[in-house]
């Protein structure tokens, strides 16, 4: 059962001459519990097609359907609020709060979906604790290594039982160590059942994907299941 | 509701993860802002007020008793004033006799006839002196030789104004006698009726009536105008609680002064014009002080907004979370609500705090007035309140615009 359908969809930046196509007519479905890696080389177009599938950006022409909602048709704040219930995000830099220590950048979202504070806190030390992050619920990101902090951001995306998971090279600022580890927990996610899309540019990274696809100069190129 | 609390949750870590020392520097603009909105204007008004609070104790005092207006002189002057003496709250009182007449000096020294004469038309109050010191402390008022002592007679105090000396500073617009001092000799005339006095000493004030004025024994003065019927002119007197001067005339009229003279209390008896005056410093210090809130809010907006700005990413990171843009903005709001309660805190304990007790015990001192700091409490929540209103916009308006921004651009820092 598919969770994403983007159909034809096509985005560009700029105006008349300076106009530059990054996406040129893509279609990608999606089925829940899938774990997909969106690859290829840089200016490929990967992380734009990623941007469209989440909601957080919207394409030139055509549609995108999330868990059966067609979200190019969706407000600002509707997309916001459908970001909030249906989606987690984890992006390479880790995209933190800085003023906020691990367990408030956490709380954060499941307390704009109106969860009661205390839950909320229970919910956020929970998944410190189930990403090995116990005992640093106060630390500040600043605090933390590159690793934690990703795991934090881990911690941020999966708190609100998500059922889409987005990752935009979680691996990219990290060590090889740190790297497998953060692979390691998506593929834990995975297991039970999350679906999850990655984009990535490293091939050791996609071994507990189930579907890769390659993209070179805006379109798909190749379709891997593995 | 859980909006609000999460704005204020992100305000507040906001606050305190952001740099002591700006903070500290805004909160000081902040106060700054809100002593020029309350001080300038309190400034002002306190010109007026001082000359005001210099006029009810120099002279008015808290309630005044003057002739009706059918009348030349109060009636029943001795039975008001054994009334007078009856009532506890009265703490001082004096009674007056008024009247015109022509002073002058230096007349043993004239030579010739046709040489002009040194005289000045003069106002000439009668005065118990004991009953008048009580009253305005007219003794504390000398600046040259003694108080009027009131088993002598023949003695006389005046007023700068009418000394030239001490007049000539303001341009030649009084009359005046020259080269006079204690112990010299001057000559009263009121009608067909001439007397020496002494000089006893020379009294100054920032209140023109007792400037502007001649003080004699009462017994005196009667005898010089031919006042035989022993009516004043004027009765003032001071209260123990002045604020209760209103209930006091009531009382007064109901017990039937009201038919031998006209009952004012100070406040009824203030000139239009000094009304009016203050009034006017009121708009001008308020015209200042909008002026001091302008610019504040100017200040304020640049503050979020360079402080939304930097941490524009940040807002699309919550953006793309899922949090509600207007979480965002009451984040900022309540920073600014912050920074002006704050402000103005501190700017209000240093007010009724620090400055009006040190404006009270050392009076700016201008020429017509000790001026004094004025901040009526409801004047200055109104100011506190505009202040305050105008603040939370100004954190508004810049978090609005940062968080209309797209999501996605503002994660990526792009334009």
């Amino acid at each position: 059962m598919s969770i994403i359908q983007a159909t034809n969809i096509e985005r560009s930046f700029g105006e008349g001459d300076l106009r530059i196509q990054v996406l040129k007519g893509i279609s990608v479905q999606i089925d829940q519990g899938e774990f997909l890696a969106i690859m290829g080389k840089s200016g490929a177009g990967k992380s734009t097609l990623m941007y469209q599938l989440s909601v957080l950006d919207k394409p030139t022409s055509g549609t995108v359907v999330v868990d059966g909602v067609n979200v190019s048709e969706l407000s600002e704040s509707e997309q916001t609020d459908f970001r909030l219930r249906t989606l987690g995000y984890i992006f390479q830099d880790y995209a933190l709060v800085p003023d906020l220590n691990a367990r408030e950048n956490i709380m954060v979202p499941l307390l704009m979906r109106n969860l009661p504070w205390d839950e909320a806190r229970a919910i956020a030390d929970a998944a410190l604790d189930a990403v090995g992050l116990q005992g640093k619920y106060e630390n500040l990101p600043s605090q933390l290594s590159g690793g934690e902090q990703q795991r934090v951001s881990i911690a941020r995306a999966v708190a609100g039982k998500p059922k889409i998971i987005f990752a935009d090279e979680p691996t990219a600022n990290l060590d090889s160590v740190s790297g497998a580890s953060i692979i390691d927990l998506l593929g834990d996610l995975h297991k039970q059942g999350q679906t999850i899309v990655m984009v990535t540019h490293e091939d050791e990274y996609t071994s507990y994907c189930n579907r890769i696809i390659y993209m070179e100069d805006g379109l798909v190129v190749e379709e891997r299941k593995q | 509701m859980q909006a609000l609390r999460l704005g204020f949750l992100l305000g507040l870590r906001q606050i305190q993860r952001s740099s002591r020392w700006t903070t500290l520097l805004i909160i000081f603009v902040m106060m700054f802002t809100f002593l020029n909105l309350i001080a300038v204007s309190g400034i002002l008004v306190g010109l007026i007020v001082g000359a005001e609070r210099a006029v009810r104790e120099s002279s008015y005092g808290d309630l005044i008793i003057s002739p009706r207006a059918e009348e030349k002189h109060i009636l029943e002057t001795p039975t008001i004033v054994r009334e007078i003496e009856q009532y506890p709250e009265i703490r001082g009182y004096s009674v007056r006799y008024q009247g015109a007449a022509e002073l002058e000096a230096n007349y043993k020294e004239r030579r010739s006839l046709t040489a002009e004469r040194d005289v000045a038309s003069v106002k000439v109050t009668g005065i118990d002196p004991v009953q008048e010191d009580t009253m305005t402390g007219l003794s504390s008022l000398l600046v040259e030789g003694d108080y009027l002592d009131p088993r002598e007679e023949g003695k006389i105090l005046i007023g700068v104004y009418y000394i030239k000396e001490y007049a000539e500073q303001y341009g030649d617009i009084f009359e005046t006698i020259e080269d006079i001092h204690p112990g010299d000799t001057v000559r009263l005339t009121a009608g067909d009726v001439s007397k020496e006095f002494e000089v006893k000493g020379i009294v100054e004030s920032k209140v023109d009536e007792v400037n502007l004025n001649t003080y004699i024994p009462e017994r005196e003065f009667r005898r010089l105008f031919g006042r035989l019927d022993q009516n004043a002119d004027q009765i003032v007197m001071k209260l123990t609680v002045p604020s209760e001067n209103a209930a006091l005339k009531a009382s007064f009229v109901e017990d039937g002064f009201a038919n031998y003279a006209k009952i004012q209390t100070y406040e009824e008896s203030v000139p239009k014009f000094l009304a009016d005056i203050k009034n006017t410093f009121n708009l001008l210090g308020t015209f200042i002080g909008s002026i001091g809130i302008i610019v504040a809010s100017i200040t304020i907006f640049i503050i979020i907004f360079i402080n939304a700005l930097s941490r524009r990413r940040h807002i699309g990171i919550l953006k793309g979370i899922g949090i509600n843009a207007h979480v965002i903005e009451i984040a900022y709001v309540m920073q600014a609500a912050f920074y002006a309660l704050i402000g103005s805190a501190i700017g209000a304990v240093l007010t009724y705090g620090v400055l009006i007790p040190y404006f009270d015990a050392n009076p700016i001192k201008f020429p017509f007035s000790d001026g004094i700091l004025v901040a009526e409490p409801m004047d200055t929540l109104y100011k506190f309140i505009t202040l305050f209103v105008i603040t939370l916009i100004a954190g508004y308006l810049p978090a609005k615009l940062i968080t209309r921004e797209n999501t996605l651009n503002a994660i990526l820092g792009r334009k």
